[in-house]
C-alpha cells in the first residue's frame, strides 16, 4: 500500500497532536525537530511511533529513531517503507 | 495564571502545593547528597537487542529498567523505603514507587506506581506509562497520588547531566538520574567511550547514612550490569 505524500504528512501531524495536545500540529515546520522543538521524551516519543504505526501499519524500528525527528523525515521514511512493502 | 488540564487541578495551585511540600522538606529534613556514576553499555545493549524483536507496542525504555533495578536494589536497602513519622522511621516491604514527572506547560507532579515490587519489567513499563501518560493528560486518579514509600526523579535525555532530588516527606529518599551521555571511562585498567548515567541518592540521615546509601547505589550498578536479570 502507498499514500500520498500530503495524507502522510496529515496522518504526521495527527500523530504528533495525539501525544502532545498543546502543539499546534497543522503549523509545525516541516523541518523543525519534533524531539528538540517540543521537548518530547522518550515516552512520547515512543508513543508519536505507536500512533504512526496504529495509523500505517509501518513499525518504526529503534535504530531508525534517528532519521524520523523531522515531520519532512517522516513522511519520506513512511512513504519508503510503503513503496518497499508495496514493491518486495 | 491559573490553566486548568482536562480533569487536573489547577496548575498555580499545583505548584504552590510542591513548593510547600520542598519548603517543609528543607526545613524538617537533614538531607545527605551522594552520586555514583555507572556504566550502561551492558543495560543498553541488552535492551536494544531485546527492542529489536519486539514489536513497537511491546518496547522498553531505558527509564523502566532504570526503575526496575532501583526497586531490586531496594531489597538490600531498607533504610530508603518507607515513612518517617512521628520522630521514627518506619521502613516497608512493598514499595510504591513516586515518579516525578515534568508537566510538558510546566509544573511537577510525583504520581506513584503501586506495589512495584510486584512488577515485572515489562509490566512496569506499562505501569511507567500509564501514570505519565494520566498524569500529562490531567487526568490522575486519586490512587495514582497515594502515599509513594520512596520516588524517583529521572530527567531524560533532554535533561542536565545529574539531578540531587529533594526528599517529598514522609519519605526517606529520592533516586535520580540524569541524561545518559557518552564518557570517557576506566575499566579494568583499558579507557574506552561508554554510555553512562550518574545515579544520585537524596535521603534522610534520621534514616540512614552514608555509608548505607552506598552500598544502595553500589548495588544499583550492579543489577544495571546484569541487566537480564531484571526482567
Amino acid at each position: 500500500m502507498t499514500r500520498a505524500p500530503a495524507e502522510l504528512d496529515a496522518i504526521v501531524r495527527a500523530a504528533l497532536a495525539d501525544i502532545a495536545p498543546e502543539i499546534d500540529a497543522d503549523n509545525v515546520a516541516v523541518n523543525d525537530n519534533i524531539r528538540d522543538s517540543f521537548d518530547l521524551d522518550s515516552i512520547d516519543f515512543l508513543g508519536f511511533v505507536e500512533a504512526l504505526h496504529a495509523a500505517t501499519g509501518i513499525d518504526i524500528p529503534e535504530r531508525d529513531y534517528r532519521t524520523v525527528e523531522t515531520v519532512a523525515a517522516c513522511v519520506a521514511y513512511l512513504g519508503r517503507r510503503m513503496a518497499d512493502g508495496a514493491s518486495g | 495564571v491559573v490553566s486548568r488540564g482536562p480533569s487536573g487541578p489547577p496548575r498555580a495551585s499545583l505548584a504552590a502545593a510542591v513548593g510547600r511540600l520542598m519548603e517543609r522538606s528543607k526545613r524538617e529534613i537533614p538531607h545527605f547528597y551522594l552520586s555514583e556514576d555507572i556504566d550502561l553499555n551492558a543495560a543498553l545493549a541488552w535492551l536494544t537487542a531485546m527492542n529489536d524483536q519486539r514489536s513497537v507496542d511491546q518496547r522498553l525504555l531505558p527509564a523502566a529498567l532504570l526503575l526496575r533495578a532501583v526497586v531490586v536494589a531496594l531489597r538490600d536497602a531498607p533504610d530508603l523505603n518507607g515513612h518517617f513519622v512521628d520522630g521514627c522511621f518506619a521502613p516497608r516491604d512493598d514499595v510504591q514507587l513516586g515518579l516525578a514527572v515534568s508537566m510538558r506547560q510546566g509544573g511537577l507532579i510525583a504520581p506513584v506506581i503501586r506495589d512495584a515490587h510486584t512488577l515485572d519489567l515489562q509490566s512496569l513499563m506499562g505501569a511507567m506509562r500509564d501514570v505519565v501518560g494520566r498524569a500529562r493528560a490531567g487526568s490522575l486518579r486519586s490512587s495514582d497520588l497515594g502515599p509513594a514509600t520512596i520516588t524517583v526523579t529521572n530527567l531524560g535525555e533532554q535533561g542536565a547531566a545529574s539531578v540531587f532530588g529533594v526528599i517529598i516527606p514522609p519519605q526517606v529518599a529520592i533516586v535520580g538520574f540524569g541524561r545518559v551521555t557518552e564518557r570517557v571511562w576506566v575499566a579494568d585498567g583499558m579507557i574506552g567511550i561508554r554510555s553512562v548515567v550518574t545515579a544520585s541518592l537524596s535521603a534522610d540521615h534520621r534514616a540512614s547514612h552514608g555509608h548505607r546509601g552506598s552500598r544502595f547505589l553500589t548495588t544499583l550498578a550492579k543489577r544495571l550490569a546484569t541487566p537480564e536479570e531484571l526482567l
